[in-house]
């Protein structure tokens, strides 16, 4: 029996970003302010409305400390950080305010690039001393390096080749295009993907989502508040993060049962509409391989069938894809092409388009949202979100 | 011999390897060379990551237990940049990293490299046995192709 009590109880009443670049060389807390700040002016509100703080917890981020030190916030009864991709920040943060631990709670997120990551990072000498984050030994396929196994057991068990993943990428670089937070401008073809250096074969370079700077940060807060601030509510209709018990990279035990199923599953009996009814898909894209097996376990189409789909869907003189014409899939290009998020631009992107102000990437009449971040290891998640009728 | 290394030698013998409490007797399998994963001896379980409790049964019985090392190849990858290892030189060519369905339990995997096989011999289903190379100066576990899983099989799905 699942329970959604929290169901459009909760809504984002202010979205911030400060963009997304690969040269920008400022700290994650000078990013995360700015991205902070603009969010809760956004929402109509100031610092002495915050009463919650959540922080993800990317490594080197700073805390919702140092957050609602930097930021001058009054007080605070609610406080967090959790693990990164986002649905974690945002679960907590709703179920917080549901609960009575704080009314508006401000979310925050800086990513920077690495320099276990990136070569103009690893130059930087003040980034040059942040730690590495690569597991130790080559012979292992934990952490980012899982989900290049399971992709040659996707194309060994469905007996299809990269041309799913080539539309992925390419679908998220044009849509990128369009999104003036983005951190690549330049176009993308299907040839293009299969000359990209190989990483980690059968992944390469335009398989992973792209290291880049910048933060997003969330202000949210009680549906019945959220009436009296500026902007058309989003309200929160149903989250999930979900994970199997045999999660090991190595040791997952199928393709067929994994996070994903689990979110999806939760998702759909707690929220009162599905795919049929979403007007903007934004699925998870850290590796291309989520993103086909998003596609295919929310049932856009059957499993190893992703290629197939896209190819149906997609539109030639666009160059991307457009669900039966209608739903286009990341329109802010996702971390392919906008830049590494965990997720947090996905969020964005789902808000700006249900609040009707994504420009001339908008869907027309967009009043619900499917969001999924997260993999399939330990980080699958998930979230439903429309406008209020 | 190497069974009465203490805790500390092993560690520094083995300063290549993530070897902790719960960890050690696999990796102190190494110096034998034998690969040592957990089994349950209440239930008869093996599991993977080594753990000091049985996931299965909750018993803490578990038993550092030598496998066969048999298996067939179940996932597969090349890495074309990775983290520096003794041995291992990206820029000749890919090196291949493979997890290993043991033939013990079904699900029941390790994941090491494949030596003894070209790069495009080597492919996803075909059967393989334990081999040992010497890594940082300490045996070290890899796989290599059976008899019967050698030779010209075409990588498949690319």
């Amino acid at each position: 029996m699942v329970r959604n009590p929290v169901k459009d109880q909760v809504a984002i009443v202010g979205i911030g970003c400060t963009g997304f670049s690969r040269h920008d060389t400022r700290t994650p807390l000078a990013l995360g302010l700015e991205a902070a700040t603009k969010a809760i002016r956004d929402a109509g509100l100031t610092a002495k409305d915050i009463d919650g703080v959540v922080a993800l917890g990317e490594p080197g981020a700073p805390g919702p400390q140092q957050f609602a030190s930097a930021l001058g916030v009054d007080t605070v009864t609610h406080w967090t950080r959790p693990a990164p991709v986002v649905m974690f920040s945002l679960v907590d943060a709703v179920n917080a305010i549901y609960a009575g631990s704080a009314d508006t709670i401000l979310v925050v997120s800086s990513m920077i690039r690495l320099p276990w990551n990136s070569r103009s990072a690893a130059n930087d000498p003040f980034r040059r001393r942040i730690p590495s984050g690569v597991p130790g030994v080559p012979e292992s396929v934990a952490m980012a390096t899982g989900y290049t196994a399971w992709a040659s057991r996707y194309l060994h068990e469905y007996g299809v080749t990269r041309d799913a993943w080539a539309r992925i990428a390419v679908n998220g670089r044009t849509n990128a295009l369009r999104n003036p937070l983005a951190a690549i401008d330049k176009p993308l073809t299907l040839d293009d993907y299969y000359e990209a250096r190989m990483i980690r074969d059968p992944l390469c370079m335009l398989d992973m989502d792209l290291p880049a700077d910048g933060a997003d940060a969330f202000v949210l807060t009680t549906a019945e508040r959220a009436k009296a601030l500026p902007h058309p509510p989003v309200l929160v209709h149903a989250t999930a993060t979900g994970m199997v018990g045999e999660n090991t990279e190595d040791q997952l035990v199928s393709l067929q049962h994994h996070g994903q199923h689990v979110v999806v599953e939760q998702l759909r009996a707690k929220g009162d509409f599905w795919i049929d009814e979403v007007d903007v898909f934004l699925p998870y894209d850290g590796f291309t391989i989520i993103t086909t097996g998003w596609i295919e376990n929310t049932g856009y189409c059957a499993p190893g069938t992703a290629g197939e789909f896209l190819r149906q869907h997609w539109v030639e003189d666009e160059n991307r894809v457009m669900i039966d014409g209608r739903v286009p899939i990341n329109p802010h290009g996702g971390g392919l092409s906008e830049g590494a998020t965990r997720g947090t631009g996905h969020i964005r992107e789902a808000v700006t388009q249900l609040r009707g102000e994504a420009g001339e990437r908008q869907v027309e009449g967009a009043r619900t949202a499917l969001v999924t971040p997260g993999g399939f290891f330990f980080n699958s998640q998930g979230a439903l979100l429309r406008v209020a009728d | 011999m190497t069974d009465t290394l203490t805790d500390a030698e092993l560690v520094e013998r083995l300063a290549h390897l993530p070897v902790d409490r719960d960890t050690a007797e696999h990796y102190r399998g190494y110096l034998r060379r034998e690969l040592v994963l957990n089994r349950c001896a209440d239930c008869g379980r093996w599991h993977q990551p080594m753990r000091p409790m049985c996931p299965s049964c909750w018993s803490w019985n578990v038993v550092p237990t030598p496998v066969s090392g048999r298996g067939t190849v179940h996932l597969f990858i090349a890495l074309h940049q990775g983290p520096p290892a003794d041995g291992v030189d990206y820029t000749k060519e890919p090196y291949p990293v493979v997890t290993v369905e043991l033939e013990e339990q079904e699900a029941l995997r390790f994941t090491s490299t494949i030596v003894d096989c070209a790069l495009d011999g080597i492919h996803i289903g075909m059967p393989v046995e334990l081999a040992w190379i010497e890594r940082s100066g300490a045996p070290f576990p890899v796989f290599r192709p059976t008899a019967e899983g050698s030779g010209a099989a075409n990588r498949e799905g690319r």
